[in-house]
């Protein structure tokens, strides 16, 4: 999990149709085959929640922010948000690389933290 | 299609059971649900037992076979459905079609949850969230809560709702529990008391979201053509409905829409005729209170937006426009997770037999369910009247 992953989504090739990088088939058309899209620059906050009850994994955190972002090219992307005071919707952050827990079983994991 | 008719019903104590597992809560709720039913010795045609967490929580499997066993029931066929908090609604849903469709005669549902036990910080939690998209929201600490603050958000910013108007249906739903013996919680509470809990998924406050909880619910259905020669007021299923949403949350182009819920509970409301103009009771899926207002305008109560000042005002109260959760709903009654749906079921089952006693809504002829699997990803609607 240390090779830094990008933050991709896929364009349906057929109706254009942009969605996460899981799916196999297109949401609205069933079409297969995609274009890969990299999330390129700042995004911003659409929404957030201040969690203070952590599922086990991150139980280390008395509380921390998680929110859905909005990049320019319209890809939306659901993590852990940095700034902890001032959130405003509508605010610029910027996607950065690093650990984000150790999962059940020990393992490191890491993802996008918004900052 | 045959008609389907519910005769007998089971239904636990909710609450924190400490001296019962998972297979005595089943059994418990389905002994009771047998005898209500008059059914006594009748061989069924097929068991369905809803139960979301038997393995992770209990470290059991194979509890439809256990049920059947432990009960007398041999060789019915038995089947465990498992669809997240909607467990319950899907059981209740695949034995109306055996029934329907002529394969099955008489059926039993029970579905029952044990999870008070759990001592491990979050342990329910991370259980619990292990519906959630793994790499797009699991990885990053989502939790069911998370998402409910994050549809809390939303719902307050786009319709200009404040907090009070929907913590209000919290306090509506605690009132309403008082009056029922099985509920987890028979007690008041006050807003400002509510309003003063400690935030766990802001904005969404202690008080505003349902216990974890143990304890069973069980029905037993037939062919409506039968139904009479065991029971005196038997309340038919006229209407049944399911759908999926994205997986992830954010692939929603609107986070404050239920689509699953509008599509599943148009199947309900077309399958029995009926509008929402027709229904005289609805138990929703409050696990969290912003559900409950949402919930009451996806299924067409109330016009987007309009479902938290509804609750605010009234009109969602025993004797309003549209009693919802006479119960005491998730907040109050609990919310053991396979159990779920069929006590919401129950609970309509009381209110159409007139049987609610000081929580019943008059006159109640028509009811509908919303059980809420995942978080909203895969809904299930139940439609019952009075035959």
């Amino acid at each position: 999990m240390n090779n830094k992953e990008k933050l991709e989504g896929i364009k349906c090739k057929k109706c254009g149709y942009f969605q996460h990088i899981s799916h196999l088939r297109c949401l609205k058309c069933k079409n297969d085959t995609f274009d890969i899209v990299e999330a390129k620059g700042n995004c911003i906050l659409l929404t957030y929640t201040i969690l203070h009850a952590p599922p086990m994994e991150f139980r280390e955190k008395k509380y921390y922010i998680l929110g859905v972002v909005q990049f320019e090219n319209g890809m939306k992307a659901f993590g852990q948000i940095c700034p902890k005071e001032n959130l405003i919707i509508g605010m610029k952050l910027k996607p950065i690389y690093e650990k984000v827990c150790n999962d059940l079983d020990g393992n490191e994991v890491y993802g996008y933290v918004f900052k | 299609m045959r008609e389907v008719a519910i005769i007998g019903v089971g239904h636990t104590k909710f609450g924190r059971l400490n001296d019962k597992g998972l297979l005595d809560l089943l059994c418990e709720a389905s002994l009771d649900a047998i005898e209500d039913s008059n059914t006594s010795d009748t061989d069924f045609d097929s068991v369905y037992v809803a139960s979301m967490l038997a393995e992770t929580l209990n470290h059991m499997t194979g509890v439809a076979s256990a049920l059947v066993d432990r009960i007398g029931l041999l060789p019915t066929a038995a089947d465990h459905i498992k669809n997240g908090p909607a467990s319950g609604g899907s059981a209740i849903k695949n034995a109306f079609y055996a029934i329907a469709s002529g394969a099955c005669e008489l059926v039993l549902v029970s579905g029952a949850e044990k999870m008070t036990h759990v001592t491990l910080p979050g342990g329910v939690t991370s259980a619990v969230a292990t519906m959630t998209h793994h790499n797009a929201e699991r990885i990053h600490g989502a939790s069911l809560p998370s998402f409910a603050g994050l549809l809390t958000r939303s719902y307050m910013e786009k319709y200009n709702v404040p907090k009070e108007w929907i913590t209000s249906i919290a306090i509506k739903n605690h009132r309403n529990g008082v009056n029922n013996p099985y509920a987890h919680f028979q007690k008041e509470i006050t807003l400002k008391k509510a309003m003063e809990s400690p935030i766990i998924a802001d904005p969404l406050q202690l008080y505003d979201i349902c216990p974890i909880s143990d304890g069973a619910a069980a029905i037993v259905m037939c062919d409506a053509d039968i139904a009479k020669k065991y029971c005196d007021s038997p309340i038919l299923i006229t209407g049944v409905g399911q759908a999926t949403d994205t997986h992830i949350i954010y692939e929603r182009e609107d986070l404050t829409v239920l689509n699953a819920l509008r599509i599943c509970s148009k199947q309900a409301y077309d399958m029995a005729k009926k509008t929402p103009n027709d229904i005289d009771v609805f138990e929703a899926h409050d696990a969290f209170t912003i559900l409950e207002a949402i919930q009451s305008e996806d299924i067409g109560f109330f016009k987007k937006g309009e479902g938290a000042k509804a609750a605010h005002e009234g009109l969602t109260e025993i004797g309003g426009k549209i009693p919802i959760n006479p119960s005491g709903g998730l907040k109050a009654r609990g919310h053991p997770l396979g159990a779920t749906g069929v006590a919401q079921v129950i609970e309509l089952v009381w209110q159409l037999r007139g049987e609610a006693g000081k929580r019943q809504v008059a006159d109640a002829d028509t009811g509908i369910t919303c059980n809420f699997g995942g978080f909203g990803n895969n809904i299930v609607s139940i439609l019952v009247e009075r035959m």
